[in-house]
């Protein structure tokens, strides 16, 4: 999967930039309104990853419109500071797919542009797949080596954010704003991500899946490929 | 009072106490002048009268016996006031007289000229009576123009003041007047003009200020927060201690985080930086959908929410944002201070939306609730300012918020009012 990511701040596309090829994206990088533009113009994506305040001529918002009006098939997630709620509408009316705020949990990223590229993916049947287990996000649809798991919606919820960041640590504040939304505050309860994981994790049991959720203690939990 | 009302007091009672003064002035100066006036005729006809004696002539007849009376006897001499009763009339009428000794034909005699009064008081009346009419044509012509004047030149003003009483500072827009002919009120509006252009450009600046304070603060934030995921990523942390640490600067940063959006969100209420929508907002989907969201943390601690959702209140034009980070706080409060397997009622009516919650006996002061940074308890990781965003949005729509405690049961129930 080809990504662009248009971002401005050096040190932030860096590590925005590791992430995402660790996560086995194909990703360019552009740090102004000319640079990106430029790429818009001569290649395709499937994913732009823009930020809305940028140097030069113009902003996100410029290039989103451009994207639009040259008809690109690429998914747009915009990522900015400005929390502006006028942006954020802006932004969707123009054909944006998602919105995520600066700061925001990489994982959240990852987990949005996922969802994005399912989106955009029309044919073939997308799944996923990740040792004994195969979902189909379309039907939102579990199996468990050819056994079909009912999950609760919050339940596969994460079940899907996990899969979406395969041997990484989330932390339990990625996966609780995951859930909730990212206007939550849970600093005072992570509890119910316990819970939740642990019936997740009897679930897959049940079936008969590997045990390949592992609390990293104090941390969070990752979706383990070994 | 109006201050025409006002300023045609001041000339009623100026022009009021300058009539009284001059009638009485003019009375007494008149009936004096007029009785001086009498009195020398009276002298006069004493002068010709003694002329005529001393030539030994006999008193001249009289054809008004009342006007000349001759007595042998002595009489108090000088001039006096009298009353006589005038036959034709048949009435009482005041007269001057004047008695004096006159040796007439060598005889003392003592003679009483006598004058009526009466024509004197008329004059006194028709002179007072055009005086005072003319005065009081003045009065009433100066009220009057006073008011037409008013109305022609004060329109201006009125027009200033209404174009102030509709403007809203949250418009940000320059007050522009039409011309003004009249110096004081061009200054005024000219005034005005710069004050409102001062007014937007400040706004303005504000709202850069904010905006770029906010991008900028969040910008450093996020590369924190991003690095030190991919730092937790590293096989070295696996050592725990390494990991705590990590961890615990993960935390710190999205605490930092979202005690920035709060106040970046209370600034930006302060500074009335969102315009209400056209449209109406509807709450209780809203209040579902948080309610949805929400779910998780209910479960968590076996809290059960009810929604009992009315009528939506009349033409209540939210900006979306401040909706959902009202509805939101209200709620995350009632999870927030409940207890383990407690409850919580949400009611909409068109008057309010109430939320009570069951939770721990009331400690603190509850006027102090709605103050930035309280905190119920001060370990608690989240800054306590989200029943400040509460107020802050209430003030901001001109909600009435309360807060009361009910003791048995300890439920907690926080109103808010739709003006």
């Amino acid at each position: 999967m080809k990504l662009l990511l248009v971002e401005d701040e050096p040190a932030l596309r860096n590590t925005l930039v590791d992430y995402l090829r660790q996560s086995s994206y194909v990703c360019e990088v552009a740090g102004s309104f000319e640079q990106a533009l430029e790429k818009i113009k001569l290649y395709d994506y499937d994913c732009v990853v823009l930020d809305l305040t940028l140097p030069g001529a113009g902003n996100g918002l410029d290039l989103l419109r451009t994207l639009k009006a040259d008809g690109s098939r690429a998914g747009v997630l915009i990522v900015s500071a400005r929390a502006a709620l006028d942006d954020r509408l802006t932004g969707l009316d123009l054909g944006a797919d998602d919105y995520l705020t600066k700061p925001f949990h990489l994982a959240e990223l990852n987990s949005r542009l996922r969802a994005i590229i399912r989106r955009r993916q029309f044919q073939g049947q997308p799944h996923i797949a990740f040792r004994d287990l195969l979902v189909w996000p379309e039907q939102a649809e579990v199996f468990v080596r050819e056994q079909a798991l009912t999950l609760t919606r919050k339940e596969y919820d994460l079940l899907l954010f996990l899969l979406a960041n395969p041997n990484r640590v989330l932390t339990k504040e990625a996966i609780a704003e995951h859930l909730c939304g990212d206007a939550v505050d849970v600093a005072d309860s992570f509890d119910f991500i316990y819970t939740h994981l642990k019936n997740l994790r009897k679930k897959l049991q049940e079936k008969g899946a590997d045990n390949y959720i592992r609390t990293m203690y104090g941390v969070g939990y990752k979706l383990s490929v070994e | 009072m109006k201050l025409l009302t006002k300023t045609n007091r001041y000339y009623l009672l100026l022009t009021t106490g300058l009539f009284v003064l001059a009638g009485v002035g003019l009375y007494y100066g008149f009936y004096a002048a007029l009785r001086h006036e009498v009195e020398e005729q009276l002298d006069n006809a004493r002068l010709h009268l003694e002329r005529r004696a001393a030539t030994g002539q006999a008193l001249p007849p009289t054809p008004f016996e009342y006007q000349l009376s001759v007595s042998p006897r002595p009489r108090p001499l000088g001039f006096r006031d009298t009353l006589l009763l005038d036959p034709t009339e048949d009435e009482m009428v005041p007269h001057r007289q004047l008695t004096f000794r006159l040796a007439v034909q060598g005889r003392p005699a003592w003679v009483t000229l006598r004058k009526s009064l009466v024509e004197t008081d008329d004059v006194l009346e028709v002179v007072l009576t055009v005086l005072l009419t003319v005065l009081a044509v003045l009065l009433l012509s100066v009220v009057v123009l006073n008011r037409w004047l008013a109305n022609r030149l004060w329109g201006p003003f009125r027009a200033t003041l209404g174009a102030l009483r509709s403007y809203g500072v949250q418009e940000h827009r320059v007050l522009e007047f039409a011309p003004v002919d009249i110096d004081e009120f061009a200054e005024l509006n000219q005034v005005l003009t710069r004050f409102t252009r001062r007014l937007v450009a400040d706004y303005e600046a504000m709202r850069e200020f904010t905006a770029n304070a906010a991008h900028e603060t969040q910008t450093p934030l996020a590369i924190m927060q991003a690095q030190l995921e991919q730092l937790l990523q590293l096989p070295e942390m696996a050592n725990p201690q390494l990991a705590g640490l990590v961890t615990e600067l993960y935390q710190a940063t999205r605490r930092l985080s979202r005690l920035h959006q709060a106040l970046t969100l209370l600034s930006k209420i302060e500074n009335r930086q969102f315009a209400p929508p056209a449209a109406p907002l509807a709450l209780a989907p809203l209040l579902r959908d948080k309610a949805r969201q929400l779910e998780p943390l209910l479960d968590a601690r076996g809290l059960t929410l009810n929604l009992h959702l009315g009528a939506e209140p009349a033409g209540l034009h939210l900006h979306p944002g401040l909706a959902d980070s009202l509805v939101h706080n209200l709620l995350q409060n009632a999870i927030k201070h409940n207890v383990a397997g407690g409850f919580i009622e949400v009611q909409l009516s068109p008057e309010a939306l109430q939320i009570s919650n069951s939770g721990r006996p009331l400690s603190g002061n509850p006027a102090r609730f709605f103050e930035r940074f309280q905190k119920h308890d001060a370990a608690s990781a989240s800054p306590g300012l989200g029943l400040s965003i509460v107020e802050q949005i209430g003030r901001y729509y001109g909600f009435r918020m309360s807060y009361t405690f009910e003791s048995s049961g300890a439920i907690h129930t926080l109103r808010v009012a739709f003006a």
